[in-house]
């Protein structure tokens, strides 16, 4: 009897080992799933690069920063309320700006694309294009992407806006009259048509050379794309050019 | 011990999601997937930090604690401990009350739901579940005499 216990003892130890064995397989899997999911949606290009023909813009012109005759232009399609735009004017920006658009390798053009599921986007669009009239549309730009949290999802984000106006300096009263009609508008309507026509289906959207790519885009991934572009220019300018 | 397993392995999930939210409200994830509700507009908003850290950090936190304990609970030494049940159940009744603030915030002041979020409620919901069932199972064994 005692031998028997003792047997079905170690059938259960056993038992119990396999078991918890299957859970730390099963624990481990579920780590290493969940894991590798966010290292994908980290890493993923979101969409991926796509080739689309280098069209000029129409009546949209976006607001240009840098050299208009720099020999590539970065076409940026971003909507004011959206946290990867965000993210990307306030961490990455910042050497495309110094690195490329300062040294004359590029210029940077900004496209309005206010996505309809965000309700205060055409109002912060709206507040930006106003500060265009007096030649801060960059100083908003920026303010108005650094402060996204506080005014993204509020009843009332005319006040935000008009404090950030007031903080780079602009004339507000004259600001707070375009902003009220609405003047701008059309010209956003212009530049959101501008990447529908391209093809822009997120936000952010870099359009540079013949590459269109969207996501968060890092420093590095710019400058190849830039590097590229201007290659096609140096090369297509080469073959117009009549040997002698 | 399989409520225990059950506790790690949901505490486990959270944890995955949580980490994706910190992420996310750090920065290093562009879009947030969210097919259902407004994340966003939830994560952007000023409930979204709490103690001057993002919630989904504390999240991060509250799920590595439960992880934790779990499986220490699964160790042979600990498998009948009654302060290892009881902790958890004190630890996921702060939780599951914290999850119950964060969504009465969502419906009623921030109008907006984050399906993440909830999806993490129930899961504190559950596993409070779990670790009242598993408090019930110790407290039926005798006591072991160094696990009072």
């Amino acid at each position: 009897m005692g031998a028997g216990r003792g047997r079905r003892n170690v059938v259960k130890a056993k038992k119990s080992a396999s078991s918890m064995r299957s859970f730390y397989i099963l624990l481990a899997a579920v780590a290493v799933v969940g894991i590798g999911a966010i290292i994908w949606q980290t890493q993923r290009p979101e969409g991926g690069t796509r080739w689309v023909e280098n069209v000029e813009p129409g009546e949209a012109e976006g607001y240009l920063m840098g050299d208009p005759n720099a020999p590539v232009t970065i076409y940026e399609f971003a909507d004011f309320e959206c946290p990867a735009c965000a993210t990307w004017a306030t961490v990455q920006k910042h050497d495309v700006v110094q690195r490329l658009v300062a040294t004359g390798q590029a210029n940077l053009r900004f496209f309005d694309f206010p996505l309809p599921m965000h309700q205060n986007t055409t109002q912060a669009h709206n507040a930006a294009a106003c500060a265009a009239d007096q030649d801060k549309f960059w100083e908003m730009h920026d303010a108005i992407f650094v402060g996204q949290p506080e005014w993204a999802g509020n009843s009332r984000p005319k006040r935000f806006f008009e404090g950030y106006a007031r903080n780079i300096g602009l004339d507000v009263s004259a600001w707070e009259s375009c902003y009220e009609n609405g003047t701008h508008l059309p010209r956003i309507l212009a530049n959101k048509a501008e990447g529908d026509r391209r093809g822009v289906n997120s936000t952010p959207t870099f359009v540079i050379g013949r590459r269109l790519r969207p996501g968060v885009l890092p420093f590095d991934v710019i400058k190849a794309m830039v590097d590229s572009a201007a290659a096609e220019v140096t090369s297509s300018s080469a073959a117009a050019t009549p040997s002698q | 011990m399989k409520t225990r397993m059950g506790i790690a392995l949901l505490a486990m999930g959270g944890l995955i999601l949580a980490l994706y939210l910190t992420l996310y409200k750090m920065g290093m994830i562009g879009e947030l997937t969210c097919t259902v509700g407004s994340c966003e507009t939830v994560q952007l908003s000023k409930w979204a930090t709490f103690l001057g850290l993002p919630v989904a950090l504390w999240g991060v936190g509250a799920y590595l604690a439960v992880l934790g304990l779990a499986l220490v609970g699964l160790q042979p030494a600990w498998l009948e401990s009654r302060g290892i049940s009881w902790l958890l159940v004190g630890l996921n009744t702060w939780n599951v009350a914290f999850s119950a603030w964060l969504t009465y915030l969502e419906l009623f002041v921030i109008d907006a739901i984050c399906m993440w979020c909830v999806i993490s409620a129930v899961l504190m919901v559950i596993i409070l579940g779990l670790s009242l069932m598993d408090l019930r199972a110790v407290r039926g064994l005798p006591l072991a005499p160094d696990h009072r």
